[in-house]
Protein backbone atom coordinates (compact mmCIF):
# COMPACT_ATOMS: atom_id res chain seq x y z
CA UNK A 1 0.00 0.00 0.00
CA UNK A 2 1.43 3.39 -0.87
CA UNK A 3 2.08 5.86 1.90
CA UNK A 4 -0.50 8.50 1.01
CA UNK A 5 -3.31 5.97 0.84
CA UNK A 6 -2.26 4.32 4.08
CA UNK A 7 -2.14 7.70 5.83
CA UNK A 8 -5.60 8.51 4.55
CA UNK A 9 -6.98 5.18 5.75
CA UNK A 10 -5.56 5.86 9.21
CA UNK A 11 -7.42 9.14 9.59
CA UNK A 12 -10.57 7.90 7.85
CA UNK A 13 -12.46 6.78 10.99
CA UNK A 14 -11.81 10.15 12.63
CA UNK A 15 -13.01 11.97 9.52
CA UNK A 16 -16.18 9.91 9.35
CA UNK A 17 -16.91 10.59 13.00
CA UNK A 18 -16.40 14.30 12.50
CA UNK A 19 -18.66 14.39 9.46
CA UNK A 20 -21.30 12.36 11.26
CA UNK A 21 -21.30 14.45 14.40
CA UNK A 22 -20.45 17.92 13.12
CA UNK A 23 -21.70 18.34 9.60
CA UNK A 24 -25.18 16.94 10.05
CA UNK A 25 -25.95 18.76 13.31
CA UNK A 26 -24.61 21.96 11.82
CA UNK A 27 -26.84 21.71 8.76
CA UNK A 28 -29.81 20.69 10.90
CA UNK A 29 -29.15 23.65 13.19
CA UNK A 30 -29.13 26.09 10.30
CA UNK A 31 -32.28 24.50 8.85
CA UNK A 32 -34.15 24.65 12.17
CA UNK A 33 -32.94 28.14 12.95
CA UNK A 34 -34.58 29.47 9.80
CA UNK A 35 -37.97 28.14 10.88
CA UNK A 36 -40.28 28.80 13.78
CA UNK A 37 -40.69 25.13 14.54
CA UNK A 38 -40.75 23.80 18.09
CA UNK A 39 -41.80 20.43 19.49
CA UNK A 40 -44.90 22.18 20.85
CA UNK A 41 -46.11 23.87 17.67
CA UNK A 42 -44.70 21.43 15.15
CA UNK A 43 -45.97 18.16 16.49
CA UNK A 44 -43.49 16.10 18.48
CA UNK A 45 -40.49 14.90 16.58
CA UNK A 46 -41.34 15.88 13.02
CA UNK A 47 -38.57 18.43 12.95
CA UNK A 48 -37.85 17.78 9.28
CA UNK A 49 -41.21 19.33 8.47
CA UNK A 50 -39.98 22.59 9.92
CA UNK A 51 -40.33 24.16 6.46
CA UNK A 52 -44.03 24.39 7.16
CA UNK A 53 -43.18 26.95 9.80
CA UNK A 54 -40.63 28.80 7.73
CA UNK A 55 -39.54 32.09 9.25
CA UNK A 56 -36.38 33.10 7.37
CA UNK A 57 -34.21 35.18 9.68
CA UNK A 58 -36.87 36.07 12.22
CA UNK A 59 -35.24 33.98 14.96
CA UNK A 60 -31.91 35.68 14.39
CA UNK A 61 -33.48 39.09 14.28
CA UNK A 62 -35.38 38.44 17.51
CA UNK A 63 -32.62 36.73 19.46
CA UNK A 64 -30.06 39.49 18.88
CA UNK A 65 -32.60 41.87 20.39
CA UNK A 66 -33.32 39.60 23.35
CA UNK A 67 -31.78 41.26 26.40
CA UNK A 68 -31.45 37.90 28.17
CA UNK A 69 -29.40 36.49 25.29
CA UNK A 70 -27.18 39.54 25.09
CA UNK A 71 -26.72 39.59 28.85
CA UNK A 72 -25.82 35.89 28.84
CA UNK A 73 -23.16 36.60 26.20
CA UNK A 74 -21.84 39.58 28.14
CA UNK A 75 -21.88 37.63 31.41
CA UNK A 76 -19.97 34.72 29.88
CA UNK A 77 -17.45 37.23 28.57
CA UNK A 78 -17.12 38.84 32.02
CA UNK A 79 -16.66 35.46 33.70
CA UNK A 80 -13.87 34.59 31.26
CA UNK A 81 -11.99 37.88 31.60
CA UNK A 82 -12.21 37.76 35.40
CA UNK A 83 -11.49 34.12 36.21
CA UNK A 84 -8.78 33.39 33.65
CA UNK A 85 -6.37 36.16 34.78
CA UNK A 86 -7.02 35.41 38.47
CA UNK A 87 -6.38 31.71 37.91
CA UNK A 88 -3.26 32.58 35.95
CA UNK A 89 -1.98 34.81 38.75
CA UNK A 90 -2.61 32.23 41.50
CA UNK A 91 -1.06 29.52 39.34
CA UNK A 92 2.01 31.66 38.67
CA UNK A 93 2.54 32.51 42.35
CA UNK A 94 2.23 28.85 43.30
CA UNK A 95 4.53 27.76 40.49
CA UNK A 96 7.23 30.13 41.73
CA UNK A 97 6.81 28.97 45.30
CA UNK A 98 7.24 25.39 44.10
CA UNK A 99 10.49 26.06 42.24
CA UNK A 100 12.51 25.47 45.36
CA UNK A 101 12.39 22.37 47.49
CA UNK A 102 10.80 22.44 50.92
CA UNK A 103 9.59 19.82 53.38
CA UNK A 104 6.46 17.98 52.25
CA UNK A 105 6.58 19.40 48.72
CA UNK A 106 5.16 16.28 47.10
CA UNK A 107 2.17 16.14 49.43
CA UNK A 108 1.37 19.84 48.99
CA UNK A 109 1.70 19.41 45.24
CA UNK A 110 -0.76 16.50 45.15
CA UNK A 111 -3.29 18.28 47.36
CA UNK A 112 -3.12 21.41 45.23
CA UNK A 113 -3.84 19.41 42.08
CA UNK A 114 -6.94 17.76 43.53
CA UNK A 115 -9.53 20.46 42.72
CA UNK A 116 -9.01 20.14 38.97
CA UNK A 117 -9.72 16.40 39.14
CA UNK A 118 -13.02 16.97 40.93
CA UNK A 119 -16.01 16.28 38.69
CA UNK A 120 -17.28 19.81 37.84
CA UNK A 121 -20.86 18.97 38.76
CA UNK A 122 -19.67 17.77 42.17
CA UNK A 123 -17.62 20.96 42.53
CA UNK A 124 -20.79 22.91 41.83
CA UNK A 125 -22.59 20.99 44.55
CA UNK A 126 -19.73 21.53 47.03
CA UNK A 127 -19.83 25.28 46.52
CA UNK A 128 -23.60 25.23 46.66
CA UNK A 129 -23.21 23.87 50.21
CA UNK A 130 -20.39 26.23 51.14
CA UNK A 131 -22.27 29.34 50.08
CA UNK A 132 -25.53 28.59 51.88
CA UNK A 133 -26.83 31.34 54.16
CA UNK A 134 -25.87 29.25 57.17
CA UNK A 135 -22.92 27.66 55.42
CA UNK A 136 -19.26 27.54 56.32
CA UNK A 137 -18.27 30.56 54.22
CA UNK A 138 -20.46 32.94 56.21
CA UNK A 139 -19.43 31.24 59.43
CA UNK A 140 -15.74 31.61 58.62
CA UNK A 141 -16.21 35.26 57.61
CA UNK A 142 -18.07 35.89 60.87
CA UNK A 143 -15.18 34.48 62.86
CA UNK A 144 -12.64 36.41 60.80
CA UNK A 145 -14.33 39.79 61.26
CA UNK A 146 -15.74 39.16 64.76
CA UNK A 147 -19.04 40.24 63.32
CA UNK A 148 -22.07 38.22 62.28
CA UNK A 149 -21.94 37.77 58.49
CA UNK A 150 -25.04 36.28 56.89
CA UNK A 151 -24.91 37.01 53.18
CA UNK A 152 -27.39 35.06 51.11
CA UNK A 153 -24.72 34.44 48.51
CA UNK A 154 -26.68 32.51 45.93
CA UNK A 155 -29.77 34.70 46.22
CA UNK A 156 -28.11 38.00 45.32
CA UNK A 157 -27.42 38.98 41.71
CA UNK A 158 -23.83 40.04 42.23
CA UNK A 159 -22.93 37.79 45.15
CA UNK A 160 -24.10 34.74 43.19
CA UNK A 161 -21.80 35.72 40.32
CA UNK A 162 -18.94 36.11 42.80
CA UNK A 163 -19.68 32.69 44.29
CA UNK A 164 -19.68 31.11 40.82
CA UNK A 165 -16.40 32.79 39.95
CA UNK A 166 -14.83 31.65 43.22
CA UNK A 167 -15.90 28.07 42.49
CA UNK A 168 -14.31 28.30 39.04
CA UNK A 169 -11.13 29.85 40.41
CA UNK A 170 -10.91 27.10 43.01
CA UNK A 171 -11.30 24.40 40.42
CA UNK A 172 -9.02 25.74 37.71
CA UNK A 173 -6.16 27.62 39.42
CA UNK A 174 -4.55 24.21 40.01
CA UNK A 175 -4.58 23.70 36.24
CA UNK A 176 -2.64 26.94 35.74
CA UNK A 177 -0.29 25.89 38.52
CA UNK A 178 0.37 22.51 36.91
CA UNK A 179 1.03 23.95 33.46
CA UNK A 180 3.11 26.91 34.62
CA UNK A 181 5.17 24.80 37.02
CA UNK A 182 6.13 22.37 34.29
CA UNK A 183 6.87 25.41 32.11
CA UNK A 184 9.20 26.87 34.73
CA UNK A 185 10.87 23.55 35.38
CA UNK A 186 11.73 23.14 31.71
CA UNK A 187 13.51 26.51 31.52
CA UNK A 188 17.25 26.44 30.87
CA UNK A 189 18.84 26.94 34.29
CA UNK A 190 21.95 28.68 32.93
CA UNK A 191 20.10 31.65 31.45
CA UNK A 192 18.48 32.42 34.78
CA UNK A 193 21.82 32.03 36.54
CA UNK A 194 23.47 34.32 33.99
CA UNK A 195 20.95 37.02 34.82
CA UNK A 196 21.65 36.43 38.49
CA UNK A 197 25.39 36.90 37.97
CA UNK A 198 24.75 40.09 36.02
CA UNK A 199 23.07 41.38 39.15
CA UNK A 200 19.43 41.25 38.16
CA UNK A 201 16.99 41.54 41.03
CA UNK A 202 14.27 38.95 41.59
CA UNK A 203 11.67 41.08 39.86
CA UNK A 204 13.95 41.83 36.92
CA UNK A 205 14.75 38.15 36.50
CA UNK A 206 11.05 37.39 36.44
CA UNK A 207 10.11 40.12 34.00
CA UNK A 208 13.11 40.10 31.66
CA UNK A 209 14.17 36.46 31.63
CA UNK A 210 11.69 33.97 33.05
CA UNK A 211 8.39 35.27 31.69
CA UNK A 212 9.65 35.86 28.13
CA UNK A 213 11.13 32.36 28.08
CA UNK A 214 7.82 30.95 29.29
CA UNK A 215 5.74 32.83 26.76
CA UNK A 216 4.68 29.81 24.66
CA UNK A 217 3.50 27.93 27.75
CA UNK A 218 1.68 30.99 29.09
CA UNK A 219 -0.09 31.58 25.79
CA UNK A 220 -1.25 27.98 25.56
CA UNK A 221 -2.48 27.89 29.15
CA UNK A 222 -4.48 31.10 28.66
CA UNK A 223 -6.01 29.88 25.39
CA UNK A 224 -6.97 26.55 26.87
CA UNK A 225 -8.51 27.98 30.02
CA UNK A 226 -10.28 30.67 28.02
CA UNK A 227 -11.86 28.21 25.65
CA UNK A 228 -13.01 25.93 28.44
CA UNK A 229 -14.29 28.83 30.57
CA UNK A 230 -16.55 29.97 27.71
CA UNK A 231 -18.46 26.69 28.07
CA UNK A 232 -19.16 27.12 31.80
CA UNK A 233 -22.37 25.29 32.69
CA UNK A 234 -22.10 22.53 35.32
CA UNK A 235 -21.12 24.64 38.30
CA UNK A 236 -23.68 27.36 37.52
CA UNK A 237 -26.45 24.84 37.00
CA UNK A 238 -25.73 23.12 40.31
CA UNK A 239 -25.23 26.34 42.28
CA UNK A 240 -27.94 28.70 41.03
CA UNK A 241 -29.53 27.19 37.89
CA UNK A 242 -28.90 30.61 36.37
CA UNK A 243 -30.85 32.39 39.09
CA UNK A 244 -31.87 34.49 40.85
CA UNK A 245 -34.06 35.16 37.81
CA UNK A 246 -31.58 35.24 34.98
CA UNK A 247 -28.81 36.95 36.94
CA UNK A 248 -26.19 34.21 36.54
CA UNK A 249 -27.12 32.72 33.18
CA UNK A 250 -24.07 32.01 31.07
CA UNK A 251 -24.60 31.39 27.38
CA UNK A 252 -24.75 27.62 27.94
CA UNK A 253 -27.28 27.98 30.77
CA UNK A 254 -29.39 30.34 28.67
CA UNK A 255 -29.48 27.88 25.79
CA UNK A 256 -30.18 24.92 28.05
CA UNK A 257 -33.11 26.72 29.66
CA UNK A 258 -34.61 27.86 26.38
CA UNK A 259 -34.08 24.50 24.74
CA UNK A 260 -35.25 22.17 27.47
CA UNK A 261 -37.47 24.22 29.75
CA UNK A 262 -39.26 26.37 27.19
CA UNK A 263 -38.72 23.96 24.25
CA UNK A 264 -37.88 26.81 21.87
CA UNK A 265 -35.72 24.64 19.64
CA UNK A 266 -35.52 26.79 16.54
CA UNK A 267 -34.74 29.77 18.77
CA UNK A 268 -31.90 27.89 20.43
CA UNK A 269 -30.69 26.65 17.03
CA UNK A 270 -30.38 30.28 15.92
CA UNK A 271 -28.55 31.13 19.14
CA UNK A 272 -26.29 28.14 18.59
CA UNK A 273 -25.38 29.27 15.07
CA UNK A 274 -24.55 32.77 16.37
CA UNK A 275 -22.39 31.32 19.16
CA UNK A 276 -20.61 29.01 16.71
CA UNK A 277 -19.82 31.96 14.45
CA UNK A 278 -18.47 34.03 17.35
CA UNK A 279 -16.38 31.13 18.69
CA UNK A 280 -15.02 30.33 15.22
CA UNK A 281 -13.93 33.94 14.72
CA UNK A 282 -12.26 34.02 18.14
CA UNK A 283 -10.67 30.60 17.82
CA UNK A 284 -9.13 31.36 14.43
CA UNK A 285 -7.16 34.07 16.20
CA UNK A 286 -6.60 32.12 19.40
CA UNK A 287 -5.32 28.96 17.76
CA UNK A 288 -2.70 30.83 15.72
CA UNK A 289 0.12 30.27 18.22
CA UNK A 290 -0.53 26.51 18.22
CA UNK A 291 -0.61 26.46 14.43
CA UNK A 292 2.66 28.36 14.19
CA UNK A 293 4.33 25.99 16.62
CA UNK A 294 3.18 23.01 14.56
CA UNK A 295 4.44 24.55 11.34
CA UNK A 296 7.82 25.26 12.91
CA UNK A 297 8.26 21.72 14.13
CA UNK A 298 7.06 20.22 10.86
CA UNK B 1 19.89 31.27 45.46
CA UNK B 2 20.65 32.71 48.90
CA UNK B 3 17.62 33.29 51.03
CA UNK B 4 17.23 34.69 54.50
CA UNK B 5 15.67 32.22 56.94
CA UNK B 6 12.60 34.37 57.59
CA UNK B 7 11.95 34.50 53.84
CA UNK B 8 11.90 30.73 53.71
CA UNK B 9 9.50 30.51 56.63
CA UNK B 10 7.26 33.16 55.08
CA UNK B 11 7.11 31.28 51.80
CA UNK B 12 6.34 28.00 53.51
CA UNK B 13 3.60 29.72 55.48
CA UNK B 14 2.10 31.10 52.28
CA UNK B 15 2.13 27.63 50.72
CA UNK B 16 0.45 26.11 53.77
CA UNK B 17 -2.29 28.76 53.82
CA UNK B 18 -3.04 28.46 50.09
CA UNK B 19 -3.05 24.67 50.28
CA UNK B 20 -5.46 24.69 53.22
CA UNK B 21 -7.80 27.07 51.39
CA UNK B 22 -7.79 24.84 48.34
CA UNK B 23 -8.21 21.70 50.38
CA UNK B 24 -11.14 22.94 52.45
CA UNK B 25 -13.93 22.26 49.88
CA UNK B 26 -12.68 18.69 49.52
CA UNK B 27 -12.50 18.34 53.28
CA UNK B 28 -16.07 19.61 53.43
CA UNK B 29 -17.52 17.04 51.02
CA UNK B 30 -15.60 14.19 52.66
CA UNK B 31 -16.83 15.07 56.15
CA UNK B 32 -20.32 15.85 54.86
CA UNK B 33 -20.55 12.33 53.47
CA UNK B 34 -20.00 10.89 56.96
CA UNK B 35 -22.28 13.21 58.90
CA UNK B 36 -25.55 11.89 60.30
CA UNK B 37 -28.81 13.56 59.26
CA UNK B 38 -29.07 16.16 62.07
CA UNK B 39 -25.56 17.37 61.29
CA UNK B 40 -25.85 17.81 57.55
CA UNK B 41 -29.28 19.32 57.41
CA UNK B 42 -29.22 23.08 57.12
CA UNK B 43 -32.31 23.50 59.26
CA UNK B 44 -30.52 23.43 62.62
CA UNK B 45 -28.64 26.61 61.92
CA UNK B 46 -25.57 25.17 63.58
CA UNK B 47 -22.46 24.28 61.67
CA UNK B 48 -20.56 21.10 62.32
CA UNK B 49 -16.97 21.63 61.23
CA UNK B 50 -16.33 17.91 61.58
CA UNK B 51 -18.70 14.96 62.03
CA UNK B 52 -19.36 14.51 65.75
CA UNK B 53 -21.02 11.18 65.22
CA UNK B 54 -19.54 9.75 62.03
CA UNK B 55 -21.82 7.29 60.28
CA UNK B 56 -22.17 5.54 56.96
CA UNK B 57 -25.93 6.16 56.84
CA UNK B 58 -25.55 8.40 53.78
CA UNK B 59 -23.88 5.64 51.82
CA UNK B 60 -26.52 3.21 52.98
CA UNK B 61 -29.20 5.67 51.88
CA UNK B 62 -27.93 6.03 48.32
CA UNK B 63 -27.62 2.27 47.93
CA UNK B 64 -30.95 1.35 49.47
CA UNK B 65 -33.80 0.52 47.14
CA UNK B 66 -35.80 3.62 47.97
CA UNK B 67 -34.48 6.68 49.71
CA UNK B 68 -36.59 7.25 52.78
CA UNK B 69 -36.37 11.00 52.48
CA UNK B 70 -36.71 11.19 48.75
CA UNK B 71 -39.27 10.39 46.09
CA UNK B 72 -36.50 9.03 43.88
CA UNK B 73 -36.69 5.30 43.63
CA UNK B 74 -33.76 3.22 42.61
CA UNK B 75 -30.29 3.05 44.00
CA UNK B 76 -27.05 4.66 42.99
CA UNK B 77 -25.74 1.28 41.87
CA UNK B 78 -27.20 1.69 38.40
CA UNK B 79 -25.80 5.22 37.80
CA UNK B 80 -22.37 4.11 39.02
CA UNK B 81 -22.51 1.13 36.68
CA UNK B 82 -23.71 3.40 33.86
CA UNK B 83 -20.95 5.93 34.42
CA UNK B 84 -18.36 3.17 34.31
CA UNK B 85 -19.79 1.56 31.16
CA UNK B 86 -20.22 4.71 29.07
CA UNK B 87 -16.93 6.26 30.22
CA UNK B 88 -14.96 3.11 29.43
CA UNK B 89 -16.59 2.50 26.05
CA UNK B 90 -16.38 6.19 25.16
CA UNK B 91 -12.69 6.08 26.04
CA UNK B 92 -12.16 3.00 23.85
CA UNK B 93 -13.85 4.70 20.89
CA UNK B 94 -11.81 7.88 21.28
CA UNK B 95 -8.58 5.96 21.75
CA UNK B 96 -8.94 3.49 18.86
CA UNK B 97 -9.99 6.17 16.39
CA UNK B 98 -7.53 8.66 17.90
CA UNK B 99 -4.47 6.39 17.84
CA UNK B 100 -4.92 5.60 14.13
CA UNK B 101 -5.59 9.21 13.22
CA UNK B 102 -2.65 10.47 15.30
CA UNK B 103 -0.31 8.02 13.59
CA UNK B 104 -1.57 9.05 10.16
CA UNK B 105 -1.06 12.71 11.05
CA UNK B 106 2.31 12.25 12.73
CA UNK B 107 3.93 10.02 10.08
CA UNK B 108 2.09 10.63 6.84
CA UNK B 109 0.96 14.24 7.38
CA UNK B 110 -2.49 13.02 6.41
CA UNK B 111 -5.63 15.04 6.89
CA UNK B 112 -4.22 18.52 6.29
CA UNK B 113 -5.87 20.77 8.84
CA UNK B 114 -7.71 17.94 10.59
CA UNK B 115 -5.85 18.50 13.89
CA UNK B 116 -7.02 22.09 13.98
CA UNK B 117 -10.55 21.21 13.06
CA UNK B 118 -10.47 18.95 16.09
CA UNK B 119 -9.26 21.79 18.32
CA UNK B 120 -11.98 24.00 16.95
CA UNK B 121 -14.49 21.29 17.74
CA UNK B 122 -13.26 21.30 21.33
CA UNK B 123 -13.95 25.02 21.62
CA UNK B 124 -17.60 24.79 20.64
CA UNK B 125 -19.94 24.76 23.61
CA UNK B 126 -21.70 21.39 23.32
CA UNK B 127 -25.02 23.07 24.03
CA UNK B 128 -24.77 24.93 20.70
CA UNK B 129 -25.15 21.75 18.67
CA UNK B 130 -26.80 19.43 21.16
CA UNK B 131 -30.36 19.93 19.89
CA UNK B 132 -29.70 18.56 16.40
CA UNK B 133 -27.69 15.76 18.00
CA UNK B 134 -30.64 15.01 20.23
CA UNK B 135 -32.93 14.96 17.20
CA UNK B 136 -30.51 12.69 15.39
CA UNK B 137 -30.18 10.39 18.39
CA UNK B 138 -33.97 10.15 18.75
CA UNK B 139 -34.21 9.28 15.05
CA UNK B 140 -31.58 6.54 15.39
CA UNK B 141 -33.12 5.33 18.68
CA UNK B 142 -29.90 6.12 20.52
CA UNK B 143 -31.31 8.38 23.25
CA UNK B 144 -30.93 6.91 26.73
CA UNK B 145 -28.77 4.01 25.55
CA UNK B 146 -25.22 3.03 26.42
CA UNK B 147 -24.06 3.17 22.82
CA UNK B 148 -25.62 6.56 22.16
CA UNK B 149 -23.89 8.17 25.12
CA UNK B 150 -20.59 6.31 24.58
CA UNK B 151 -20.47 7.39 20.95
CA UNK B 152 -20.91 11.07 21.73
CA UNK B 153 -18.30 10.82 24.50
CA UNK B 154 -15.92 9.25 22.02
CA UNK B 155 -16.40 12.16 19.64
CA UNK B 156 -16.17 14.88 22.28
CA UNK B 157 -12.87 13.54 23.65
CA UNK B 158 -11.41 12.65 20.24
CA UNK B 159 -9.44 15.94 20.02
CA UNK B 160 -7.57 15.04 23.19
CA UNK B 161 -6.77 11.48 22.19
CA UNK B 162 -5.54 12.59 18.76
CA UNK B 163 -3.36 15.42 20.08
CA UNK B 164 -1.95 13.41 22.95
CA UNK B 165 -1.09 10.42 20.80
CA UNK B 166 0.31 12.66 18.08
CA UNK B 167 2.84 14.13 20.51
CA UNK B 168 3.78 10.63 21.68
CA UNK B 169 4.26 9.41 18.11
CA UNK B 170 6.26 12.54 17.25
CA UNK B 171 8.63 11.59 20.08
CA UNK B 172 9.30 8.11 18.67
CA UNK B 173 12.14 8.35 16.12
CA UNK B 174 10.64 7.84 12.69
CA UNK B 175 13.82 6.02 11.60
CA UNK B 176 12.54 3.02 13.56
CA UNK B 177 9.42 2.40 11.50
CA UNK B 178 11.19 3.45 8.30
CA UNK B 179 13.84 0.82 8.96
CA UNK B 180 11.15 -1.80 9.55
CA UNK B 181 9.49 -0.92 6.25
CA UNK B 182 12.83 -1.14 4.42
CA UNK B 183 13.28 -4.57 6.00
CA UNK B 184 10.10 -5.71 4.32
CA UNK B 185 7.48 -4.86 6.92
CA UNK B 186 4.18 -3.48 5.62
CA UNK B 187 2.95 -0.04 6.75
CA UNK B 188 0.49 -1.66 9.10
CA UNK B 189 3.07 -4.14 10.28
CA UNK B 190 5.50 -1.37 11.17
CA UNK B 191 2.75 0.40 13.08
CA UNK B 192 1.67 -2.63 15.11
CA UNK B 193 5.02 -4.36 15.61
CA UNK B 194 7.40 -1.41 16.03
CA UNK B 195 5.58 1.77 17.03
CA UNK B 196 2.71 0.46 19.14
CA UNK B 197 4.89 -1.41 21.65
CA UNK B 198 6.94 1.77 22.15
CA UNK B 199 3.82 3.90 22.61
CA UNK B 200 2.19 1.60 25.19
CA UNK B 201 2.84 3.90 28.13
CA UNK B 202 1.57 6.88 26.20
CA UNK B 203 -1.58 5.06 25.17
CA UNK B 204 -2.30 3.97 28.73
CA UNK B 205 -1.94 7.45 30.18
CA UNK B 206 -3.90 9.07 27.35
CA UNK B 207 -6.67 6.57 27.94
CA UNK B 208 -6.80 7.41 31.64
CA UNK B 209 -6.89 11.08 30.76
CA UNK B 210 -9.78 10.62 28.33
CA UNK B 211 -11.56 8.46 30.90
CA UNK B 212 -11.43 11.30 33.44
CA UNK B 213 -12.96 13.68 30.91
CA UNK B 214 -15.80 11.27 30.11
CA UNK B 215 -16.41 10.50 33.75
CA UNK B 216 -16.69 14.22 34.51
CA UNK B 217 -19.37 15.02 31.97
CA UNK B 218 -22.69 16.35 33.22
CA UNK B 219 -24.40 18.35 30.46
CA UNK B 220 -24.41 15.71 27.73
CA UNK B 221 -25.68 12.97 30.03
CA UNK B 222 -28.30 15.35 31.37
CA UNK B 223 -29.69 15.86 27.88
CA UNK B 224 -29.16 12.49 26.21
CA UNK B 225 -30.25 10.19 29.02
CA UNK B 226 -33.57 9.83 30.67
CA UNK B 227 -34.12 7.02 33.10
CA UNK B 228 -32.06 3.95 32.37
CA UNK B 229 -28.66 5.41 31.55
CA UNK B 230 -28.33 8.41 33.85
CA UNK B 231 -24.78 8.82 35.07
CA UNK B 232 -23.50 9.71 38.54
CA UNK B 233 -23.41 13.52 38.10
CA UNK B 234 -26.99 13.53 36.82
CA UNK B 235 -28.10 11.27 39.65
CA UNK B 236 -26.46 13.61 42.18
CA UNK B 237 -28.31 16.59 40.77
CA UNK B 238 -31.59 14.73 41.11
CA UNK B 239 -31.18 13.66 44.72
CA UNK B 240 -33.77 16.03 46.09
CA UNK B 241 -36.54 15.61 48.55
CA UNK B 242 -39.78 17.53 48.83
CA UNK B 243 -39.48 17.48 52.62
CA UNK B 244 -35.83 18.29 53.30
CA UNK B 245 -34.81 19.89 50.01
CA UNK B 246 -31.34 19.04 48.78
CA UNK B 247 -30.14 15.84 50.39
CA UNK B 248 -26.68 17.12 51.29
CA UNK B 249 -25.49 13.99 53.05
CA UNK B 250 -26.40 11.43 50.37
CA UNK B 251 -25.33 13.82 47.59
CA UNK B 252 -21.97 14.26 49.28
CA UNK B 253 -21.61 10.50 49.71
CA UNK B 254 -22.23 9.87 46.01
CA UNK B 255 -20.06 12.86 45.10
CA UNK B 256 -17.24 11.36 47.12
CA UNK B 257 -17.59 8.10 45.23
CA UNK B 258 -17.50 10.05 41.97
CA UNK B 259 -14.29 11.79 43.01
CA UNK B 260 -12.26 8.69 43.70
CA UNK B 261 -11.38 7.51 40.16
CA UNK B 262 -10.44 10.90 38.66
CA UNK B 263 -8.44 12.06 41.67
CA UNK B 264 -6.59 8.76 41.87
CA UNK B 265 -5.86 8.49 38.14
CA UNK B 266 -5.27 12.21 37.83
CA UNK B 267 -2.46 12.27 40.34
CA UNK B 268 -1.06 9.09 38.82
CA UNK B 269 -0.77 10.64 35.36
CA UNK B 270 -0.15 14.30 36.24
CA UNK B 271 2.85 14.50 33.90
CA UNK B 272 0.66 13.49 30.97
CA UNK B 273 -2.11 15.80 32.09
CA UNK B 274 0.16 18.71 31.26
CA UNK B 275 0.65 17.48 27.72
CA UNK B 276 -2.99 16.61 27.23
CA UNK B 277 -4.33 19.87 28.52
CA UNK B 278 -1.92 21.94 26.45
CA UNK B 279 -2.38 19.85 23.32
CA UNK B 280 1.26 18.92 23.45
CA UNK B 281 2.73 22.39 23.86
CA UNK B 282 4.99 21.18 26.64
CA UNK B 283 7.11 18.24 25.65
CA UNK B 284 7.96 15.77 28.37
Amino acid sequence: MDAARFGFLMILPALIMLLFIVIFPLLASIYLSLSKWSPLTGGGTRWFQAYQFWGWLSNYWNIIRDPDFLMALLRTFIIVIVVVPVEFFIGLVLAFLFRESFPGKKIFHSILLMPMMVVPAVAGFIFYMLFQGQGPVNEALSKLFFHEVSVLWLQGNISAMIAIMIADIWQWSPFMFLILLSGIMSLPEDQINAALILGASGWQRLRMVILPLMKPVIVISLIFRGMEAVKIFDSIWLMTSGGPGTATESISVYMYKHGFKYLKWSWVAAGGVIVLIIITLISMQALKPIKEREEQSA
Amino acid sequence: MEQKPYEKVLKLLLIVVITLLFFFPIYWIVTMAFKPFPEWTAAGGKIYWFPNHPTIDNFRAIFSQKLEMSPISGTAIRPIFNSLVVSVIGTCIAMVVGVFAAYGISRYKAGGSLPFMLLQLRMFPPIAIIIPIMIMWAFLHMTDTWYGLSLIYGVVTLPFSVWLMKTFFDDIPRELDEAAIVDGCSNIGAFFKVVMPLAKGGIASSALFVFILNWSDFLIALILTDRKWTTIPVHISKLQSALVGALYGPKAALGLIALIPPVFFGILIQKYLVRGLTFGAIKK
